[in-house]
């Protein structure tokens, strides 16, 4: 696909493998692969611009670079080979002559500069765009860096690599008297590059068994200009030797990409044998292969694992709990499906493990936030993790980076105070912002937290009112809900608006993003001291722990984790407030609004009567509220489908779940129907 | 994925060429095109669900496949009846959306020649007239063909996402 | 013959891979650095599965290519070990030759020069055996 809209041959005419090999997975797992070395790259670059130095690491970094930029060139994305090789070098100069003055905060900009340009360039690949970007700009940019970084640091002379061995003092070289003069004119297949060196291994290999006289050209490593020479007159070299002209073929020709060999005898050949090296290994040929202990999967097989594991549990349920079964005394078989279950529970742990990622890439991401945008508005702001290892299903993973990149931005943006500012106050110059995650039951809780000046109340208060936002009187809005307006579409409170924040986009892509996955958020915030926002969702969205509720002839199913509580309710504690229409009822002092369910799903109940049927007390985000069904049916652990496509999306429903009688129940979103009433 | 070679898709379009399901909803009978059906079913519980149009019945677990039902009844403004052991639910697919349709019965497959199909009378009176897209004439009976797309399109998906 | 693809990126690994075992040549393990494609050197000639070819990535974390070079050439120097290099790592090159490598190959590579090494080394092989 992508493949053939780019040049199939790189510089030399050679066939790139590319046009060779099955492309398709393995652009993907160089998408993959370069994708994981540019964030390592990012995170090394952003760890240490506070030491001011790349220090030790570097030989990671330039580790990093030649990777990327090997197995670019092996695909013969251009672009990329040739700003990953003038990354190389400044690197090489870097790691090789370790210049005293280097100017780390340009480089730290150079560098995420073209890890932007890199990423960008994967990205195009990964959607089979072509590569159209101009990587001359940047390249440039990488190269004055690098020339002023050799100016300021004087032109010091590369610490002393072995390339001037010398082959007269190679003490393995045996005594070899040489009776046998022969001169070899070796010429190398075309394109295998690096002819020189090839020459100079050559060498290097004979003189265990011969005395060099000759070659030609000289030279051969520190010229470069040899190795054209090589390629179109060939490599001669004279030599003695004792062993016959035989073995000396054998020996040359033990040589990787050797065109041609011409050998003449100079002096009488005597026939001497000598045992030359020879090899001799195993010859079974069974099957055990090492294999690495890591693999990466593509996430649409494992979603189709887990939906055999939940179509697994369903019929094991209408197995287990077939109604033909009723009345039977069946030990053996309870004690065997008992087992089945377990191993089931086991293999759907199993399978959701390992869907499961840490949240710390997600969180390295913000570093690159704060720092971007703590240069751009002259803020210094640190940045804390509590809990990175935290992990979440990866479908989750992908809702949450857009979130908490708009809540880290807004954090620095409209939070975090100028050094001067905070000085002011009496804080310190450098504003601070924690990043936790932690399990909370089935849920994580990912929070956002600022040191910076709050929220200011009034303002967003005042600015709700004047947008036509309050939905209830005013004096009766708790802070937090006052809070929650800035997730709001269209609500900013920034007079103006700038790059980061402040367009009013952007916040309640929060809200969306969260709820999509079945999270909430809540914002905490007091003057002068910060603000804090809690981001609560659930582990996994594909099976949850569900309580079910039967209305007439409908069953419900509510997630165990938004339940508080349930009982039979006494008419004495339920409240008839009959201008609108509406119930409610006290629970320890408090009072909670009463939704029957049978009214809001319009259903034929067993009882209207609140004693006769059951009270169940939800919860979500500290609201609470009572729903009236008919009866609790019992726990069941559920996996969760989108409702059909064509019916979109119903109120009060998140999904529906299909149960062991092969029946189909509707799953109730808490939080909606909180927010409904 | 292996596609399937561009012939034998010629050729099963082909074979369904001219071919209807015919059904009968009251004393009317409808034909509808083969190639829009994926499957037969009895009538199987409907889990009901809040805020849809009344001629949408719920929704049906077809093999672990959660599926919406239609009962044409209703859509055609027909007296509701209680469903039977005769009641069937054909299930159809009509650009990528599958969906029940509840008939009181469902009778054959038959063969209509283009030439026996003609434009529907221009009546406009009745509601479901606007789902019928041709009339087919066999024998001397007459069968009204549906038009699939606008029995499961036509404005009604709107109107779902408008109340929700 | 039986081949170790010794670097630390995936994705070469699977390039080499490919062609190895398109060449109907078996790969008996993969390594990420020097000091693993050593130790495996050593498990798999337990195992009966000694390689006779080691592809051998030069800059990768921990061990680099060279050290694991003169690794696998201090356990067993029938092995013969290619260096897989970037073009211009010259004297890296050399360093690998001096500490035992057989020869080496030059990134990037078409499928057809590797399945042309294969073919060479292998009747090196057989030619040394006999």
């Amino acid at each position: 696909m992508l493949i053939s809209s780019t040049d199939n041959t790189n510089e030399d005419g050679v066939d790139i493998l590319a046009n060779n090999l099955d492309s398709e997975p393995m652009l993907e797992l160089f998408v993959f692969e370069t994708f994981e070395l540019i964030s390592q790259l990012e995170n090394i670059i952003l760890n240490n611009e506070e030491a001011n130095s790349i220090g030790i690491q570097i030989n990671e970094v330039f580790r990093i670079v030649h990777t990327i930029k090997g197995s670019a060139a092996m695909m013969n994305f251009n672009s990329i080979v040739s700003l990953s090789h003038s990354l190389e070098d400044v690197f090489y100069h870097i790691r090789e002559n370790q210049p005293e003055n280097v100017d780390y905060s340009t480089l730290v900009d150079v560098v995420l500069r073209s890890l932007d340009f890199l990423k960008n360039e994967v990205n195009a690949i990964q959607i089979g765009s072509n590569l159209d970007n101009d990587v001359s700009i940047i390249v440039q940019e990488i190269n004055e860096f690098l020339s002023l970084l050799k100016n300021e640091n004087g032109l010091q002379k590369p610490k002393a690599v072995s390339t001037d061995f010398n082959m007269q003092k190679n003490n393995e070289v045996p005594e070899v008297t040489g009776e046998n003069h022969f001169k070899a004119l070796i010429f190398f297949e075309d394109g295998c590059e690096m002819e020189n060196i090839r020459a100079f291994t050559l060498m290097h290999n004979l003189e265990k068994v011969a005395n060099v006289i000759s070659y030609c050209p000289k030279d051969i490593i520190e010229d470069q200009e040899t190795i054209e020479i090589i390629r179109s007159n060939g490599f001669e070299i004279q030599f003695r030797t004792d062993l016959c002209i035989d073995n000396v073929k054998t020996l040359l020709s033990n040589t990787l990409f050797m065109k041609d060999i011409k050998l003449e005898t100079i002096s009488p050949i005597k026939n001497k044998h000598s045992s030359e090296e020879n090899d001799n290994t195993g010859r079974d040929n069974n099957q055990i292969t090492v294999k690495q202990s890591m693999i990466s999967v593509n996430i649409s097989k494992l979603d189709i694992l887990m939906d055999l594991v939940g179509e697994l549990v369903i019929m094991q349920d209408m197995v287990i709990q077939n109604p033909e079964l009723e009345g039977l005394a069946l030990n053996s078989f309870n004690k065997a499906s008992r087992q089945l279950q377990k191993v089931t529970n086991e293999i759907q742990d199993a399978v959701m493990s390992i869907r499961m990622v840490p949240l710390s890439a997600t969180f390295q991401r913000m570093h690159r936030i704060v720092r971007d945008m703590g240069k751009k508005l002259d803020k210094d702001v640190k940045l804390e993790f509590i809990g990175e290892e935290t992990e979440v299903d990866k479908n989750i993973i992908e809702h949450l980076s857009d979130p908490l990149i708009h809540l880290v931005r807004n954090a620095v943006d409209h939070g975090i105070e100028s050094p001067e500012e905070r000085e002011k106050k009496g804080k310190s110059r450098s504003g601070k912002i924690t990043l936790e995650a932690r399990n909370e039951g089935g849920d994580v809780w990912i929070i956002v937290r600022d040191d910076g000046k709050g929220l200011d109340r009034e303002n967003i208060l005042q600015k709700a009112k004047k947008q036509g936002l309050l939905k209830k009187p005013e004096n009766e809005l708790t802070d937090r809900e006052i809070y929650s307006y800035i997730f709001l579409p269209g609500f900013s409170t920034k007079k103006e608006v700038d790059e980061f924040s402040g367009r009013g986009v952007g916040m309640d892509v929060v809200n969306k993003n969260i709820e999509e996955v079945g999270g909430t958020v809540r914002v905490d915030s007091s003057m002068e001291i910060g603000t804090t926002i809690t981001i609560k969702i659930p582990l996994t969205l594909a099976i949850i722990d569900g309580m079910k509720v039967r209305v007439g002839k409908s069953i419900y199913v509510i997630p165990i984790t938004s339940i508080k509580e349930s009982f039979k309710a006494q008419e004495s504690t339920v409240i008839k407030d009959e201008a609108n229409k509406s119930e409610m009822m006290m629970i320890r002092g408090d009072c909670c609004p009463i939704l029957r369910l049978h009214e809001f799903f319009k259903v034929q109940p067993d009882t209207t009567n609140l004693e006769e049927g059951i009270i169940i007390v939800v919860e979500n985000e500290s609201r609470v509220m009572c729903l009236f069904a008919d009866e609790l049916m019992g726990e069941q652990q559920v996996v969760v489908k989108a409702m059909p496509g064509y019916i979109k999306k119903v109120n009060g429903i998140s999904g529906c779940a299909v149960m062991g009688s092969g029946d189909i129940s509707l799953i109730m979103d808490v939080s909606r129907l909180l927010n409904i009433s | 994925m292996a596609e399937i070679p561009e012939e034998s898709l010629q050729l099963v379009e082909d074979t369904q060429k001219g071919k209807f399901l015919t059904f009968s909803v009251g004393k009317e009978m409808y034909a509808i095109e083969i190639k829009f059906v994926t499957e037969i079913i009895g009538i199987q519980p409907i889990t009901e669900v809040p805020e849809l149009p009344e001629y949408i019945k719920g929704i049906i677990n077809l093999r672990g496949k959660i599926i919406p039902v239609m009962d044409v009844r209703i859509r055609f403004i027909k007296k509701p009846v209680e469903y039977n052991d005769r009641t069937c639910v054909i299930v159809i697919e009509v650009k990528d959306i599958s969906i029940g349709l509840i008939v009181d019965n469902v009778s054959e497959v038959l063969s209509i020649a283009d030439v026996d199909i003609v434009p529907p009378p221009d009546m406009n009176k009745e509601a479901e007239n606007k789902y019928i897209k041709a009339i087919g004439k066999v024998g001397k009976e007459v069968k009204l063909i549906l038009d699939c797309e606008r029995l499961i399109n036509n404005n009604d998906a709107q109107a779902i996402s408008k109340i929700a | 013959m039986k081949v170790l693809i010794v670097d630390d990126a995936a994705f070469m690994r699977m390039a080499l891979k490919s062609i190895v075992e398109k060449s109907g040549h078996e790969v008996v393990g993969e390594a990420d650095n020097g000091r693993k494609a050593a130790e495996l050197c050593r498990i798999l000639s337990k195992e009966g599965k000694k390689p006779d070819l080691v592809t051998m990535d030069i800059t990768m974390p921990e061990v680099n290519g060279i050290q694991g070079v003169a690794l696998i050439q201090e356990f067993d120097e029938k092995i013969k070990v290619v260096m897989v290099t970037a073009m211009g790592q010259k004297s890296m090159v050399q360093e690998a030759m001096e500490n035992g490598a057989f020869d080496f190959i030059v990134k990037p590579f078409s499928e057809d020069r590797i399945k042309s090494a294969l073919t060479q080394i292998q009747s090196i092989l057989e030619r040394n055996r006999v």
